[in-house]
C-alpha cells in the first residue's frame, strides 16, 4: 500500500513538473522545474531498487546536462525570448489529439497480461549480486554489442556538436 | 541463319547514330547512315525470302525480358511467309523512299532528325511484322504510331501540321484502346501471348461465350472485333478514317512510306496474322468485309471531287485499304495481303510523284492551279501515269492481278455478303480509275493554270528523286506477276506461297463466271479512265456543269460527308465544353488557359489544396503525425 | 556467468566500417586535400563490400543476423555511399562546406543502416536507427550559414525524436508483454501464448508501424521530408532519400514479417491505408511543386508507397520485389539528384524546375540523362523503374491485393505528369539563360554508373531479380 502511495506521488509529480517545464514562459524557470523533475525521476529509479541508475540520473542529467542548459539559456536574449508566444494557434487541436490518444492507451493498457516468466534477474538475484554489479555484468557480456553501438552514438553527438558549432562559418 | 536479326537492328543502329551524332557531326551527311542501314536490311530480307521460299521458317525468342509465373515477355521473332512478304515490302519501300528524301528534304534544317525518325519508324515497323507475340506486336504498333506522330508534326512550327499530328495520335487512341483490351482478353483466355500456342488452341474455344457487360458474347467474335478496333484506327477505316487525310501535312516521303505503303497496312497485316481467330467467327469476318467495302466506296466518292493532290491520293489509300479488308473479310486473306503488297509499290510511287510535282510547283497542292506539266517533267509524268494505270486495274499491271483476285474470291467465296461486297468493289474500281485519271489529266495535261512565276520555276526533279520513281515503277508494273491466276495461264504463286500461313481460300465458281468477273472489273476500270478523259480533256465544261447541277451532292462529297464536323459536334466540342465548365467551377480564372488539360489541372488544383497542409510549422507537423496515430489506433482498437 | 568471446566474423563489415569512419575522421586532421578523403572513403567502402559476402552468420546471441536479406540491403547502402560521395566532391566545394567530417558522418550513418538491416534484437535496431538518424540530422544541417539547411536539420531532428519516442514506447510494450526484445523470441512467444488478438500487442505493432513509416516518409508521417529534403545539401538529400528509406524498409520487413508474423492480417490492415495515402499525397502534391528538390521529395514519398505494397504482400516474392525496387530506386533517384547537383554552381541555385528550360539545347547530354531518370521514376519501359513497379505490383496481385494495385497504377499514371513536365521543360522550351554545369570526373562516373544500371536492369532484370529472390530465400 505504502509502495503504491509512493509511486502515485512520484508519477503524479513527474507529470505535473513536465507540464510546468513546457508551459513556462521564462526559460530559466523551465530549466529549474526540469531539475526538480530529474530528481523525481531519480527517486522513481530508487524505488525500483536501481540505485546505480538513480545516481547516474542525478549526476549526468541534473549535474551535467542541466548546467549546460543553463549556460545556453544565459546566452539567449531573455527579453526577446519572453516576447515569443509559447504556443501556436492550433494548440487546442494538439491537446485534443494527445488527450484522445491517452484515453485509448489507458483503455488498452488494461488488457495487459503478464504471462512472461520471470527472467534471471529477479529481485532476489539483484539483492544478492548488488544492482551495480548485475548491471555492469550484463552490459559487458550479454549486451556488449548494443553497448558498443551506444558509444558510437555518443561519438556522433560530439562530432555533430563540433561540426555545427565550432566550424568557422564561411558565408558569402 | 541468325543474320535475320540485322533486319530490324540495322535501322535501329542508324537511328541511334543519327540522333546522337546527327546534329553536330553528320549534319547533311546524315542520310548515308540511314540509307546504308535500310539497304542492308533489304539485302538481308531478300536472303531471308530465299530461305523462306526453300521452306525454312523461324520462330525463336531472342531474350526474355520479364518472367513471372506463367507470364512471360520476351523479344522473339517469327519469320514465316507472311512476315517475309511484309519484310520485302517494308525494306524495299523504305530504302527507295530514304533515297528519294535526300533530294526532297535537301536543305531542311532538321535534316538529320528527319532521317533519324525515318529509321526509327522502319525499326518499329519491322519489329511489328517480325513479332512472335502480341505484346511485341503492340510495342511495334505503338512505336510506329509515335513515329508517325513525330513525322506528321515534323514542321511543328506550322499549326496545321502539329494539329494533324495530334489528331492522328488521338484518333488512334480510340482504336488502340480496343486493341489493348483484345490482347488482354487473349492473355486471359489462353494464358499466353504467343502466336503459336494461341492460334493452336483457338479452335478449342470456338464455341465459348463470355459475359461482357451483362450479355453472353461469343468469345472469338469479341476478341476478333477488339483486335479489329486497332486495325480500324491504324488503317484509317470508317469511322476512324479522319486522321489520314490530315496526316498529309507531313513531308511527302513520310506520306509515301508511312501513310501509304507500310504503317497503315499494319491493320491488314494484323487481321491476316490473326486469321486463325477471325476465321472462327463469321460475324467478325462479316464486320471486317462490310467495313472494308463501305470505307472503300465512301473514300472513293470523296476522292472524286477533291482538289488537293495529296489528299486525293490519301482518300485513294483509304479506299484501297478498304479493299484489303474486304478481301480478308471474305476469307481471302492471301488476296488481301497480295493487294497490300502490290498497293505498296504503286501507292508509294503515286505519293512520290506528287512530291515531285510539289517540288516543281514550290509546294502548291491545288490541282486547279496545275496543268500541262507533262512537258516539263517527263519522268514524273510517265511514272505517275503507269502507277495510275496500275491502280486503275488495267490488265497486265500489278494492281489488276491483286484487284481481280479479290473481286473473284468475293464473288465466289462462301461469305454471305460476298456478292454485295463484290458489287461495291466493282463500283469502287470504276471510281478509282476515274479519280486517278482526273488527277493525271488535271496535273499533266491541258494548259498551265498557275502563276507565271510558278511556270518559270517548273523543272524535273533531280536524279536522286527520279531514280527511286523509276525503280518503284518497275514494282508497280511487275510486282503483280507473281500472282497471275491459273485462268490466265499463270501459276498463282503468291497464294501458293502463302498457303502455310493463310490457308487456301475456297471459291466455288465456273471458269465462265471467273471470266465474267474479270471482264466486268476491266470494263469498269476502262470506263472510269474514259470518263475522266471525256470530262477533263475533251469537254472540260461538263464537270463544272455537273457540280452546279448536283450542287448538293458535290458539296456533301467536297466536305467529306461532314464527318469531321460531325465528330466536332459529337465529341470534341462536348469534351471541351465539359472541361471548360467544370474547370470554371473549381478553379480560379488564372488557370483557364489550361482548358484542354482539364483533368490534370483539376488534380493540380486539388494538389494546391493539400499542399497547404505543409505549412512549415513544426508544431503542425507533429500534430498531424499524432492525428495519424490517433486515427490508426482508433480504427484498429476501437472496433 | 562466464564471458565467451562472441564470433566476430559476421560483424566484420561493420567493424571495418567503424574503423574506416574513425580513420577518416583522423585523416581529416592531416590531409588537407578533401578529395583525397573522398577517394579514401570510396576505397574503404569497397573494402567493406569485399568482406561482405564472407560474413554470413549469426552472433551476439542472435542480436546480430547477417543473412542474405541484410546483405542485399547492405549492398544498397554501399552503393548509396559510393554514389553520394561521388556526387559530393565538387558540390561541397561549391557550397563551401568542404570538411572531412562530412565523409565521416556519411560513413557513420551508413554504419547505422547496416546495423539496422542486421538487427535481430529491438535494442540493436533502435541504436542502429539512432546512429543513422543522428548522423543524418547533422548532415542535413551541414551548410551552417544557410538558414534553410538549419531549418531542415532542426525539423528533421525534432520530428525524428518524436518518432523515436513512439518506437521506444512500442518496444517497451512488447518487452512488457513478452519479456524479450529478440525478434524471433517475440514471435515464438506470441504464438505460444496465443497473444495474437491482444490490444497491447496491436498498440505496440501500430507504434512500430508509425516509427518506421516516419523513416520511410510514409503519409501522414512524411511531413518532415519535403522541408528536410529541400533545405539539406542536395548531395545529402540524395543520400537520405535512399539510405534511411532502405534501412526503414529493412527493419519494417524484418520486424513485421518475423516478430509480428502471426498478426499479418492486422498489420496489413494498418499498412494498406498508409500505402494508399502515401501514393496519393506523394503523387498529387508533387504536381504543384516548383522546386525540383521538393518535387523529388514528394516523388520519394510516393515511391515509398509503391514499395510498401511489396511488404503488404508479405510473401517472399513480395520481399524480393522490395529489395529489387529499393536497388533500382537507389540508382534512378541518385542519378536524378546528380543532374540536379550539376546545375548548382557558384552563385546559381539551379533547383527550380524552370531552370531546366531548354536544357536539351544547352547541355544535351545532361538533358538526356535526366530524361532517362525521369522516365525511370515514372516507370516507363524499358527503364529499370518499370521493372521495379512491375515486380512489386505483381507480388501484390498474387497476394490478393489487386484493388490496391489498381489504385497504385492510377497514381502512377498521375506521376507521369510531373516527371514528364521536367522533360517537357528540357526539350520543348527555349533556354532563358545559359545554365553553367558544374561537372567533375567524379559526378561523371556517378552518372555513368546510374544510367547504365537503370538501362541495364530495365532491359535485363533477371540478374537483379534472381539475386533478390536468393537473398530472401532464407528469410
Amino acid at each position: 500500500m505504502l509502495a503504491k502511495l509512493f509511486f502515485g506521488y512520484y508519477a503524479a509529480v513527474i507529470i505535473l513538473l513536465s507540464l510546468l517545464v513546457v508551459t513556462r514562459k521564462n526559460p530559466v524557470r523551465s530549466v529549474m522545474w526540469m531539475l526538480l523533475l530529474f530528481f523525481h525521476i531519480a527517486s522513481l529509479y530508487l524505488f525500483l531498487n536501481a540505485e546505480f541508475i538513480a545516481a547516474i540520473q542525478v549526476i549526468v542529467y541534473a549535474g551535467a546536462i542541466l548546467v549546460l542548459f543553463l549556460f545556453v539559456v544565459l546566452l539567449l536574449n531573455l527579453r526577446e525570448e519572453l516576447k515569443v508566444k509559447r504556443f501556436i494557434g492550433s494548440w487546442p487541436a494538439g491537446l485534443f489529439v494527445s488527450a484522445a490518444i491517452l484515453a485509448i492507451v489507458i483503455n488498452v493498457i488494461r488488457s495487459f497480461v503478464l504471462v512472461a516468466p520471470p527472467g534471471r534477474y529477479s529481485i532476489e538475484y539483484i539483492k544478492e549480486a548488488t544492482h551495480t554489479k548485475a548491471l555492469g555484468t550484463i552490459l559487458y557480456t550479454e549486451y556488449l554489442f548494443p553497448f558498443e553501438i551506444a558509444s558510437l552514438v555518443l561519438l556522433i553527438a560530439i562530432i555533430g556538436a563540433i561540426v555545427l558549432a565550432k566550424r568557422k562559418t564561411r558565408s558569402h | 541463319m541468325n543474320n535475320y536479326l540485322l533486319i530490324p537492328f540495322l535501322p535501329l543502329a542508324a537511328f541511334l547514330i543519327n540522333i546522337l551524332l546527327g546534329r553536330n557531326f553528320l549534319k547533311e551527311k546524315a542520310h548515308w547512315v540511314s540509307i546504308l542501314a535500310v539497304a542492308g536490311s533489304w539485302v538481308v530480307a531478300v536472303m531471308t525470302l530465299v530461305d523462306t521460299m526453300a521452306g525454312k521458317t523461324i520462330n525463336q525468342d531472342l531474350y526474355s525480358w520479364i518472367v513471372s509465373g506463367n507470364f512471360k515477355v520476351s523479344v522473339g521473332f517469327l519469320i514465316d511467309q507472311l512476315t517475309v512478304v511484309m519484310l520485302i515490302v517494308v525494306t524495299t519501300c523504305s530504302t527507295l523512299i530514304h533515297i528519294y528524301s535526300v533530294g526532297y528534304m535537301h536543305g531542311d534544317k532538321g535534316y538529320y532528325r528527319f532521317f533519324a525518325y525515318l529509321s526509327l519508324f522502319t525499326f518499329c515497323m519491322l519489329m511489328l511484322v517480325m513479332a512472335n507475340n502480341f505484346l511485341q506486336l503492340y510495342f511495334g504498333w505503338e512505336g510506329v504510331g509515335l513515329c508517325s506522330y513525330f513525322l506528321i508534326g515534323y514542321y511543328f512550327d506550322k499549326k496545321s501540321a502539329s494539329d494533324a499530328g495530334k489528331k492522328a495520335f488521338i484518333v488512334n487512341r480510340f482504336g488502340d484502346f480496343g486493341f489493348g483490351i483484345g490482347i488482354f482478353m487473349i492473355f486471359l483466355t489462353f494464358g499466353t501471348i504467343y502466336y503459336e500456342p494461341v492460334f493452336a488452341q483457338a479452335g478449342g474455344f470456338a464455341n465459348n461465350t463470355v459475359n461482357f457487360l451483362g450479355y453472353d458474347v461469343h468469345l472469338m467474335t469479341l476478341i476478333a472485333l477488339l483486335l479489329f478496333c486497332g486495325s480500324v484506327g491504324k488503317s484509317a477505316q470508317m469511322p476512324l478514317h479522319v486522321w489520314l487525310p490530315d496526316a498529309m501535312e507531313g513531308p511527302t516521303p513520310v506520306s509515301a512510306l508511312i501513310h501509304a505503303a507500310t504503317m497503315v497496312t499494319a491493320g491488314v497485316f494484323l487481321v491476316a496474322r490473326c486469321s486463325p481467330i477471325f476465321s472462327l467467327s463469321e460475324t467478325a469476318l462479316m464486320v471486317v468485309a462490310l467495313t472494308g467495302a463501305i470505307t472503300s466506296l465512301f473514300a472513293a466518292t470523296i476522292g472524286l471531287v477533291q482538289n488537293d493532290i495529296k489528299r486525293i491520293i490519301a482518300y485513294s489509300t483509304i479506299s484501297q485499304l478498304g479493299y484489303m479488308f474486304l478481301a480478308c473479310g471474305v476469307g481471302a486473306y492471301s488476296a488481301g495481303v497480295f493487294h497490300l503488297y502490290t498497293h505498296a509499290f504503286f501507292k508509294a510511287l503515286l505519293f512520290l510523284c506528287a512530291g515531285s510535282v510539289m517540288h516543281a510547283m514550290a509546294g502548291e497542292l491545288n490541282l486547279q492551279k496545275m496543268g500541262g506539266l507533262k512537258k516539263y517533267m517527263p519522268v514524273t509524268y510517265l511514272t505517275m501515269l503507269l502507277a495510275s494505270l496500275s491502280i486503275a486495274g488495267v490488265p497486265g499491271f500489278a494492281g489488276f492481278f491483286s484487284k481481280d483476285e479479290i473481286l473473284w474470291l468475293a464473288y465466289s467465296g462462301p461469305s454471305p455478303v460476298g456478292k454485295l461486297v463484290w458489287a461495291i468493289g466493282t463500283v469502287v474500281a470504276f471510281l478509282t480509275a476515274f479519280y486517278s485519271f482526273r488527277l493525271i489529266f488535271l496535273t499533266f495535261h491541258g494548259k498551265f493554270r498557275g502563276t507565271h512565276e510558278q511556270e518559270h520555276h517548273l523543272h524535273e526533279s533531280p536524279k536522286v528523286m527520279t531514280i527511286p520513281l523509276i525503280l518503284l515503277c518497275v514494282g508497280a508494273i511487275a510486282s503483280g506477276w507473281v500472282g497471275i491466276p491459273h485462268l490466265l495461264g499463270g501459276g498463282a504463286h503468291f497464294t501458293e506461297f502463302m498457303k502455310p500461313v493463310l490457308g487456301h481460300p475456297e471459291g466455288h465458281g465456273t471458269h465462265s463466271e471467273e471470266w465474267m468477273v474479270m471482264a466486268v472489273s476491266v470494263i469498269a476500270g476502262f470506263s472510269g479512265i474514259g470518263l475522266a478523259a471525256l470530262f477533263y480533256l475533251v469537254r472540260t465544261d461538263i464537270p463544272v456543269k455537273l457540280a452546279a447541277g448536283l450542287s448538293g451532292v458535290h458539296k456533301l462529297l467536297f466536305n467529306k460527308y461532314y464527318v469531321d464536323e460531325f465528330y466536332s459536334f459529337l465529341i470534341v466540342r462536348p469534351a471541351i465544353w465539359t472541361a471548360k465548365n467544370i474547370l470554371i467551377g473549381i478553379t480560379d480564372a488564372k488557370i483557364i488557359e489550361a482548358i484542354v488539360n482539364g483533368v490534370p489541372k483539376a488534380i493540380g488544383g486539388f494538389s494546391q489544396v493539400i499542399r497547404k497542409v505543409q505549412t512549415g510549422f513544426l508544431q503542425h507537423y507533429a500534430t498531424i503525425m499524432a492525428t495519424g496515430i490517433l486515427i490508426i489506433i482508433a480504427l484498429m482498437l476501437l472496433r | 556467468m562466464p564471458f565467451v568471446m562472441p564470433d566476430l566474423r559476421p560483424v566484420l563489415p561493420e567493424i571495418v566500417m567503424t574503423v574506416l569512419a574513425l580513420a577518416i575522421l583522423l585523416a581529416d586532421l592531416v590531409i588537407k586535400r578533401k578529395e583525397t578523403i573522398a577517394f579514401l572513403s570510396i576505397v574503404g567502402v569497397a573494402l567493406v563490400t569485399y568482406v561482405l559476402p564472407g560474413s554470413m552468420g549469426t552472433t551476439f546471441n542472435g542480436m546480430f543476423l547477417s543473412d542474405g536479406y541484410s546483405m542485399f540491403f547492405k549492398l544498397i547502402f554501399m552503393l548509396n555511399v559510393i554514389l553520394t560521395v561521388l556526387i559530393s566532391v565538387k558540390y561541397i566545394v561549391i557550397e563551401k562546406v568542404n570538411f572531412g567530417e562530412y565523409y565521416a558522418l556519411i560513413l557513420f550513418s551508413t554504419l547505422g543502416m547496416m546495423l539496422m538491416a542486421s538487427a535481430g534484437d529491438l535494442i540493436v535496431l533502435y541504436l542502429g536507427l539512432e546512429l543513422m538518424a543522428l548522423s543524418t540530422y547533422i548532415l542535413a544541417g551541414f551548410i551552417r550559414y544557410d538558414i534553410k539547411s538549419n531549418e531542415a536539420a532542426m525539423k528533421y531532428f525534432l520530428l525524428g525524436a518524436f518518432a523515436s519516442a513512439f518506437l521506444l514506447y512500442g518496444t517497451s510494450m512488447i518487452y512488457g508483454l513478452t519479456g524479450t526484445t529478440d525478434l524471433k523470441a517475440i514471435s515464438a512467444y506470441i504464438v505460444a501464448n496465443g497473444l495474437s488478438g491482444n490490444p497491447v500487442l496491436m498498440l505496440s505493432m501500430i507504434l512500430f508501424a508509425v516509427a518506421f513509416s516516419f523513416k520511410i516518409a510514409a503519409v501522414p508521417f512524411h511531413m518532415w521530408a519535403p522541408d528536410a529534403y529541400e533545405g539539406a545539401p542536395t548531395s545529402i538529400t540524395a543520400f537520405m532519400s535512399v539510405g534511411p528509406k532502405a534501412a526503414g524498409f529493412a527493419v519494417l520487413g524484418r520486424v513485421f514479417l518475423i516478430a509480428f508474423g502471426s498478426v499479418k492480417l492486422e498489420w496489413s490492415a494498418v499498412l494498406v491505408p498508409i500505402a494508399i495515402l502515401t501514393m496519393g499525397v506523394g503523387n498529387i502534391v508533387a504536381l504543384s511543386q516548383t522546386n525540383i528538390k521538393r518535387m523529388l521529395a514528394y516523388s520519394s514519398i510516393a515511391h515509398a508507397g509503391y514499395i510498401l505494397l511489396g511488404i503488404i504482400a508479405g510473401t517472399s516474392d513480395g520481399m524480393a520485389s522490395v529489395l529489387t525496387y529499393m536497388l533500382i530506386y537507389a540508382f534512378m533517384n541518385i542519378g536524378a539528384f546528380a543532374v540536379v547537383i550539376m546545375l548548382r554552381s557558384e552563385g546559381f541555385k539551379g533547383d527550380n524546375i524552370t531552370d531546366y528550360e531548354g536544357l536539351s539545347k544547352t547541355h544535351p547530354l545532361a538533358a538526356a540523362l535526366m530524361l532517362v531518370f525521369m522516365f525511370s521514376l515514372t516507370g516507363i519501359p524499358p527503364t529499370a523503374g518499370f521493372m521495379g513497379k512491375f515486380y512489386v505490383f505483381m507480388s501484390a496481385i498474387n497476394a490478393g491485393y489487386t484493388w490496391v494495385v489498381i489504385i497504385a497504377v492510377m497514381f502512377s499514371a498521375i506521376s507521369a505528369y510531373f516527371y514528364l513536365r521536367v522533360v517537357m521543360y528540357m526539350y520543348m522550351k527555349e533556354p532563358k539563360e545559359t545554365v553553367q554545369l558544374s561537372t567533375s570526373p567524379a559526378i561523371g562516373l556517378a552518372l555513368a554508373i546510374t544510367v547504365i544500371a537503370v538501362l541495364f536492369i530495365g532491359i535485363s532484370p533477371s540478374t537483379v531479380v534472381n539475386l533478390a529472390r536468393a537473398a530472401v530465400s532464407g528469410f
